[in-house]
């Protein structure tokens, strides 16, 4: 478990993006009405501001306890995404005035949030240490392209909503609180494109990193269905960022992609986490720490800079904590 | 002030005499001027646009212009026959007058509902004839809180929220599929009145094309001239390169007298793979219909056609009754609201002229009465300046009661007898015994026992009709 300060901030962080949620659900049936689309405007751009200051300050106050490590746990990633969520739909909304994605954005955010508070309280784990560039690298690209294929799938159930209004209603007062299906398409079409990037520098990072040692090469990694599926979800994106080049994977086939990409991402996520480490893998005996272990005062208790060392696994693309590390002491600071 | 109204609208006139009543810029002017001249107590504002011609005249109670006064104007000055203006103009005056202006500035009487350019209209008549010194209070107070009015409505209600016509919705949904047109191709199958209509709003959204096709080339030249389309960003092609405009189309008008669907599903499939699946929008506003209804299942192809736009159209309105209800009570209230503070002011101007009036009677019959007592001044004994007092009084009294009094004429049907009698007792708290007793033949008061004061003698009194109530009245003294 994380300390209280970041549990009740992420549960406020929930309930604000709910609180936002309900604001743009009421204002988009408002509109919908024919009524004036500015109304509720200022509150849930408020909601918006306070959920990004809040969550940014909880990153930023872990980051600084944790002696400014970024990712310490799945926790701080989770809140990461949130944040950044939150950030890119305010610009989305607010700058390129794609109408009504906080309508399929927010529920999503306040479920990222949520999932935090679960990370949080009771499934708590540690990342494995970053003790490279590469791996820093490695995780900041995949948080980020993780980020721009939520987004690029909350566009994707976006499109097919609005495109089943136009097609069924035929009515386009029905429509009129989100943008228009171009608007959608061109913005899948471009958060796959900087997902589908991130996700290549993710890719090779993780291939940097699987290969460069030993320890950490695993024999079968290669095969392992976190790098399976991760394969996968960069072919479907590299066809989702060319689908207007494309003669069969426009409008609604784009969107579908776009969704199954996020599902694959997230069970390649799953896999990581779940999945035991393949048994050819020799894990090194702690050295280090046995030392530290026996001295009375820090018994029971880990060292804040965790020196216990990884074991070589076959999912060095890790999005997840390391699956098969025992639970860890609680940090002795 | 009365205020009186004379309205020619899209409602009420056809076309061809809106055109011929059609004022602006000069001729505004002059009419205006030439209004003024002939009813110089009269204000006036002239509201002239496509839909309407409207007059609206604050003008002295029993005072010119009438309505027919009005008509014979607008006649002569637009070179109209009378019998014309008569038949299509809509006469309303005092409340109906200024809620008429109201509605008409909200634009509850548009011919599309909530059209925002007639508040600018209206305030434009309304400074034009406020320039040339036609408005007075009375207008002036009733086209400011018009303007007021139906930006409270518009801003309350959103009555200019949702466009009712069927090419509005029909440019309504091509924006909802495509947000920028600078890059689309526009193609109009057809010719027709309707097309041309929709093909103006859609030209509005500036594509980057529009071609016309139609199977008589001459009536496509000549609807291009019309919409001034010349290559390369737009014109006529021919209809038998139909094929190849469906391939570049993004936006598809189809409006031609076609007994037969002429885009049909299995003419379209191969285009769809042509196209490389790019979004195209289908509007189809033939009767019968000019693509067939499974064009519209295929991937990427958005179908609507009369029926569809007719629908929401309708839609929208009947969404809208509730909104219009609204509106309604926005402007009755304010209607209620203006006319009281118009009347206020009204009533003010009525109480100065009535003082004036009675001062002046009092003047005159002081005058009248010093007179007298200068020439009878030998014989200054007390009876006879009370007697010259007491035919002062009586004289003053007559003379204000004079003209009230003869319209309580028994003989006269169209004199609402019981509206002045209960006017009377209101005004003057005249109990109803003493009234009751004051009626002749009716039981006389208590006092009635006492004797009457001789009544003085009057010189020169002003005569009455045996049957007035003055007459009674004063017998009774």
């Amino acid at each position: 478990m994380t300390d209280t300060i970041t549990t009740v901030a992420l549960i406020v962080l929930t309930l604000l993006s709910l609180a936002a949620w309900a604001v743009a659900m009421n204002r988009a049936r408002r509109v919908a009405k024919g009524g004036e689309a500015g109304e509720g405007e200022k509150l849930q751009d408020l909601l918006m501001l306070a959920t990004i200051v809040l969550g940014g300050g909880a990153y930023i106050f872990r980051v600084i306890k944790h002696r400014w490590q970024p990712l310490e746990a799945h926790v701080d990633g989770l809140l990461l995404i949130g944040v950044l969520l939150a950030v890119t739909v305010f610009f989305l909304v607010r700058r390129a005035r794609i109408r009504g994605l906080s309508l399929f954005a927010l529920p999503l955010l306040a479920l990222i949030f949520l999932w935090a508070v679960c990370a949080s309280l009771w499934t708590f784990q540690l990342f494995a240490k970053i003790d490279s560039i590469w791996q820093s690298l490695h995780r900041i690209s995949v948080y980020g392209g993780m980020l721009f294929f939520a987004i690029a799938s909350v566009a994707g159930v976006m499109y097919l909503y609005v495109q089943r209004k136009l097609r069924v209603s035929h009515d386009p007062t029905a429509t009129k609180p989100f943008a228009s299906l171009e608007s959608i398409e061109s913005l899948i079409v471009r958060t796959s494109a900087f997902g589908f990037a991130l996700l290549s520098l993710g890719l090779i990072t993780g291939l940097i990193v699987v290969t460069g040692g030993p320890t950490r090469l695993g024999t079968g990694w290669w095969y392992s269905p976190k790098v399976i599926l991760t394969c996968i979800v960069w072919v479907i994106y590299a066809l989702v960022m060319n689908v207007k080049h494309t003669t069969h994977f426009r409008g609604a086939r784009a969107a579908w992609l776009s969704i199954a990409g996020l599902v694959l991402l997230i069970a390649t996520f799953g896999v990581a986490t779940t999945l035991p480490p393949l048994p050819e893998v020799k894990v090194q005996p702690p050295t280090s720490t046995s030392s530290l272990l026996q001295t009375p005062s820090l018994e029971g208790q880990r060292p804040c800079e965790s020196v216990l060392p990884r074991p070589s696994a076959p999912w060095p693309l890790a999005l997840g904590p390391w699956p098969s590390l025992p639970p860890e002491p609680p940090c002795a600071s | 002030m009365r205020i009186v109204m004379l309205s020619i609208s899209h409602r009420t006139a056809p076309v061809e005499l809106r055109e011929r009543l059609a004022l602006s810029g000069e001729r505004l002017d002059a009419a205006l001027a030439a209004l003024r001249a002939l009813y110089p107590l009269a204000e006036t504002v002239m509201l002239s646009t496509c839909n309407r011609m409207e007059l609206f005249v604050a003008r002295p109670e029993h005072e010119p212009p009438m309505f027919e006064h009005l008509d014979a104007f607008l006649a002569d000055f637009c070179d109209v026959k009378v019998s014309e203006i008569t038949a299509a103009a809509l006469h309303r005056e005092q409340d109906q007058a200024v809620a008429h202006l109201f509605r008409v500035a909200t634009g509850m009487e548009s011919m599309v509902l909530g059209e925002p350019q007639i508040l600018g209209q209206v305030k434009r008549a309304y400074e034009q004839a406020a320039a040339k010194q036609a408005v007075g209070p009375v207008l002036h107070r009733i086209f400011q809180q018009a303007i007021t009015v139906a930006k409270q409505v518009r801003n309350q209600t959103g009555i200019d929220e949702g466009r009712v016509s069927v090419s509005s919705v029909a440019v309504d949904l091509v924006r909802q599929i495509f947000s920028r047109f600078d890059d689309k191709t526009v193609v109009a199958i057809g010719a027709g009145e309707m097309a041309k209509i929709t093909l103006r709003h859609l030209q509005a959204l500036r594509p980057a094309k529009l071609w016309l096709t139609n199977r008589t080339r001459a009536r496509a030249d000549a609807l291009a001239g019309d919409m001034n389309l010349t290559a390369p960003a737009g014109g006529v092609r021919p209809f038998e390169e139909l094929d190849e405009l469906l391939v570049e189309a993004d936006i598809v008008l189809t409006s031609t007298g076609a007994t037969h669907p002429i885009i049909t599903a299995e003419r379209m499939r191969p285009l769809i793979r042509r196209r490389r699946s790019r979004p195209i929008v289908v509007i189809d506003i033939a009767v019968p219909r000019d693509v067939e209804p499974g064009a519209g299942s295929l991937s990427n192809v958005y179908l609507y056609n009369i029926d569809d736009l007719q629908k929401v159209v309708l839609r929208t309105q009947e969404s809208r009754s509730a909104q219009m209800e609204q509106c309604e009570k926005m402007v009755l209230e304010a209607v209620r609201s203006c006319m009281a503070s118009v009347q206020h002011r009204d009533l003010g101007n009525l109480i100065k002229a009535l003082r004036d009036k009675l001062h002046d009677f009092a003047r005159n019959e002081r005058q009248r009465t010093l007179k007298k007592l200068a020439t009878t001044s030998a014989d200054r004994s007390p009876d006879k300046i009370e007697a010259m007092l007491d035919e002062h009084d009586h004289r003053l009294v007559n003379k204000i009661l004079h003209l009230p009094l003869s319209q309580l004429d028994p003989k006269n049907p169209d004199a609402p007898l019981a509206f002045f009698a209960a006017a009377l007792r209101r005004l003057f708290a005249l109990e109803e015994s003493a009234s009751e007793g004051a009626e002749p033949g009716v039981e006389a008061p208590e006092n009635a026992s006492e004797p009457a004061p001789p009544r003085p003698a009057i010189a020169n009194e002003e005569p009455s009709p045996d049957d007035s109530p003055l007459r009674d009245l004063s017998h009774r003294d």
